[in-house]
C-alpha cells in the first residue's frame, strides 16, 4: 500500500475530514479522521495568574464551560495546596449537577438522541430535535427548554453567570447562596428528577420497545472492547465532581484507581504525524495501535465507560436503572457504543437526584465557603468528569502563582483513538472491493462518532444530520477512488 | 438596504444587538469588538446591546422577547476576502455557514428558532446577520488579524445604519 502523507496544516474549514485507504483487494486498510484543533491554548495561559484559569478556560468550549471552570478551580486549589471547606464542595458539586442535567438533556434530545429516537435510517431532514418533537409531542420541547432554564438558573445563582461561571477561586467560592435561592433550587431539582424519569421511560418505550433499534444498538458495527475510565467516589460509585479515576479492563476487572496528582503515571499521549491531536492511552498497558483488547492501551471516557468503571450509582433511582441497564445488556462491562445514549440518561437521573441531595444538605447555605490559601503555589492537577469524558487540567506556576506551563486533556481527546476505530468499523461495513455499497455510509459514520458526543471546540460547526463531512477513498496506490461529501461546497 | 421591518411605532418595540463569538479565539471575537463599539455610540432604551458565545438553542433562548435581532459574527466561508462584511436575513444564510449559527453541540439557529416558535416562544420576526469573513478562528489570541480589524468600523456603521433606518421608518 502506498504511503500518503496527509498534511495536517491543511485547514479543514470547519468540517470533519476523513481519509480512507484501501488494500489491494479493495477492503479498508486504514481510516484517518482529522479534526481542526484549537491551537495555542497552553501558550495563551502562560504569564497569567492561576486564578484566572477558572474563568478563561470556560471559553475553550461554549457548551461545557462549567466543566473547565471546575477542573481549573480544583487545579488552582491544588497549586495552592488548599483544602476547600465542605460548604464550598457542596456548592460546586450542586452547580455541577445542575449543569449535567442541562447538558445531558440537550445532548439526548437535540444531538445524539435524534439518531436514536428517529432511527438511523430516518431521513436526514427528520433526524433532529424537530423530528423528535414531531414524534413524541410538543410537550417535549417545552420540557427540554425548561430543564435548560432550571439548570442555568442554578448555575447563575452559584456561579455568578448563566453559562460561564466565575465564582470559584483558590480555596473555595466568592459567594454562597441565600435561603430563598436554596428553596428555589430544591423545587427545580425535584422537577428535574421527574423529567429524568420521564426521559428514561420515553427511551424505553420508543427505543427499547423497537427490535430494529435494539439490534442496531447491540450490533457489532459500533462495538469496541476497550478499557473504560471514569471518576468514582470512595465507595466506587460514579461521581462527576470529585474522587479518583477508576480504570477497568475490557472484561470488567479494575486495573486500579488514580488521584489527580497521579495521572501522569497512568495516561501517556501517542503522537501520529497526520494530526495535531494526540492520542492518550494507558501507560501501564502500552500503545499497541488502533486496536481493541486487554493488551491495547486504548481506552474510552464517556457516560458508558463511567458506568463500566464504577460499582454502581450513588443515588437510589439511578442505581435501579443502572442494574436494569446491565441486566438488559447481558452483564458488565458493556461495549456497544450506541448504548452511551442510554447510559447518558441514567447519569441524567443521578445528576437530578444528586442535585436534590446536595441542596437539602444543611450546610449548603453556610457562609463558610472559602479558606484563604497560605501555602506557596507551585504545581497542581484538577480532574472532573466532563459530560463527554474525564477532563484533566494541569498547571505549573512560579512562586507568585503565575502560570508557567499548562497541559489539558479534554473530554473528547480521551476518545480520539476509539472514535477513529469506530469510524473505520463503519467504513468497513460499507465498502466492499473498493466500492461504496451504500450512500448510507455518511450517516452511519456520523452516528459512530456522535455517540461519543465529541467536542471539537468551537472549531467544528456542525449539527446532527447536517455535519459538513468529506470522505476521500483511496486505492492501494493512494489514488483517489471516490470522494463523498455532504453539506460542503 | 433595510432588512429590519420598520418600527411600528409602539413604545415596547425592542431590538437586540448581539456580538457573537469567542473573544479568546482571535478573529472569532470580531462580533464582540463590533458590538462594543456600537454600544459606545448607541444609547436608546429600546435597543439592547449584548455579547454571547453560544449557538443553537442557547442563542435562540437569548432572542426571546425581542422584535428584531441583529447578530454580528465571524463567518468562515473561504470564498470571500478576509474582512469582507455582508448583511442578510437569517433565512438567507447559506446552509453550510461556518459560524456560531451552526455549532458542534447544538441545532442550527434556524432549527432552534423553529423549535422555539413551535412552542409559542416570543421570538423576533427579523433576525439580521452581520457577517465578517474571517479565517483565523482556531488560534488562541485576544487580537484580531489586520484585515478583520480593519473591517470593524464598516461593520459598526452597517449595524448603526440598520438601527437608524428602523427607528425613522
Amino acid at each position: 500500500m502506498q504511503r500518503i502523507t496527509i498534511d495536517p496544516i491543511t485547514r479543514l474549514e470547519g468540517h470533519g475530514k476523513i481519509e480512507i485507504f484501501l488494500n489491494d483487494d479493495g477492503s479498508v486498510a486504514n481510516t484517518y479522521f482529522q479534526i481542526p484543533e484549537l491551537r495555542g491554548f497552553e501558550r495563551f495561559c502562560v504569564g497569567r495568574p492561576i486564578e484566572e484559569m477558572a474563568v478563561i478556560t470556560g471559553r475553550i468550549c461554549g457548551v461545557c464551560p462549567e466543566a473547565h471552570h471546575m477542573a481549573a478551580a480544583k487545579a488552582a486549589d491544588a497549586v495552592y495546596h488548599v483544602e476547600i471547606p465542605r460548604p464550598a464542595k457542596l456548592l460546586r458539586e450542586l452547580l455541577y449537577s445542575a449543569f449535567y442535567v442541562t447538558d445531558h438533556t440537550t445532548h439526548f434530545y437535540a444531538l445524539g438522541g435524534p439518531d436514536f429516537v428517529m432511527g438511523p435510517d430516518a431521513p436526514v431532514a427528520e433526524r433532529n430535535i424537530l423530528g423528535v418533537i414531531h414524534k413524541v409531542g410538543l410537550e417535549i420541547a417545552g420540557k427540554v427548554l425548561q430543564a435548560r432554564k432550571a439548570g442555568h438558573t442554578v448555575i447563575e445563582m452559584i456561579g455568578g453567570r448563566k453559562v460561564h461561571p466565575c465564582t470559584s477561586i483558590p480555596g473555595g467560592l466568592s459567594k454562597g447562596i441565600t435561603k430563598e435561592q436554596r428553596d428555589e433550587i430544591e423545587k427545580m431539582g425535584r422537577w428535574a428528577i421527574e423529567f429524568a424519569q420521564f426521559s428514561l421511560k420515553l427511551f424505553g418505550d420508543i427505543v427499547l420497545g423497537n427490535k430494529a433499534y435494539v439490534d442496531l444498538i447491540l450490533g457489532d458495527i459500533y462495538t469496541h472492547r476497550t478499557y473504560s475510565i471514569g471518576t468514582v467516589d470512595e465507595n466506587n460509585k460514579v461521581n462527576f465532581y470529585d474522587g479518583k479515576v477508576s480504570v477497568v479492563d475490557p472484561e470488567g476487572k479494575r486495573l486500579g484507581k488514580y488521584a489527580a496528582s497521579e495521572y501522569t503515571d497512568w495516561i501517556a499521549e501517542h503522537v501520529e504525524p497526520w494530526t495535531y491531536l494526540k492520542f492518550p492511552y494507558l501507560k501501564k498497558v502500552g500503545w499497541k495501535g488502533f486496536v481493541d483488547g486487554k493488551d491495547s492501551g486504548v481506552y474510552f471516557a464517556t457516560p458508558l465507560s463511567r458506568l463500566n468503571s464504577a460499582d454502581g450509582m450513588a443515588t437510589p433511582l439511578a442505581q435501579a436503572e443502572y442494574e436494569k441497564f446491565y441486566k438488559t445488556l447481558g452483564g458488565k462491562p458493556v461495549h456497544q457504543r450506541l448504548t452511551i445514549h442510554w447510559a447518558r440518561l441514567i447519569e441524567l437521573l443521578y445528576a437530578a437526584e444528586r442535585w436534590v441531595e446536595l441542596v437539602t444538605d444543611p450546610e449548603i447555605t453556610s457562609d463558610n465557603f472559602r479558606t484563604i490559601p497560605t501555602e506557596k503555589p507551585m504545581e497542581g492537577v484538577g480532574i472532573v468528569e466532563a459530560p463527554r469524558g474525564t477532563l484533566t487540567h494541569h498547571y505549573w506556576t512560579d512562586e507568585r502563582g503565575i502560570v508557567t506551563k499548562a497541559n489539558l486533556i479534554v473530554g473528547t481527546t480521551n476518545n480520539y483513538a476509539p472514535i477513529t476505530m469506530s469510524i473505520k468499523k463503519a467504513a468497513d461495513s460499507f465498502i466492499k472491493k473498493g466500492v461504496v455499497v451504500s450512500e448510507g455510509i455518511l450517516n452511519r459514520v456520523e452516528m459512530a462518532f456522535r455517540a461519543y458526543d465529541p467536542c471539537f471546540g468551537c472549531a467544528t460547526h456542525s449539527l446532527p444530520g447536517q455535519m459538513p463531512l468529506q470522505v476521500t477513498i483511496r486505492d492501494a496506490r493512494g489514488e483517489v477512488v471516490q470522494v463523498l461529501r455532504q453539506f460542503c461546497d | 438596504m433595510l432588512l429590519c421591518s420598520p418600527a411600528v411605532g409602539f413604545g415596547d418595540v425592542k431590538v437586540l444587538v448581539l456580538g457573537l463569538g469567542n473573544p479568546l479565539l482571535g478573529d472569532d471575537g470580531v462580533g464582540w469588538r463590533v458590538a462594543e463599539q456600537v454600544k459606545e455610540r448607541v444609547a436608546d432604551p429600546d435597543i439592547e446591546i449584548d455579547f454571547h458565545s453560544g449557538g443553537g438553542l442557547s442563542l435562540m433562548e437569548r432572542l426571546i422577547g425581542y422584535n428584531c435581532a441583529i447578530i454580528i459574527d465571524a463567518l468562515n466561508t473561504g470564498r470571500k476576502p478576509q474582512g469582507n462584511v455582508d448583511c442578510f436575513r437569517l433565512e438567507d444564510l447559506p446552509n453550510t455557514a461556518q459560524s456560531h449559527l451552526a455549532s458542534a453541540h447544538e441545532t442550527t439557529l434556524r432549527t432552534a428558532i423553529q423549535v422555539g416558535r413551535t412552542m409559542g416562544a416570543d421570538l423576533p420576526n427579523d433576525i439580521i446577520i452581520v457577517a465578517i469573513e474571517a479565517q483565523n478562528v482556531y488560534d488562541f489570541s485576544e487580537q484580531l488579524s489586520p484585515a478583520v480589524a480593519s473591517a470593524v468600523p464598516q461593520a459598526v456603521e452597517l449595524v448603526i445604519g440598520q438601527l437608524v433606518n428602523r427607528s425613522t421608518s
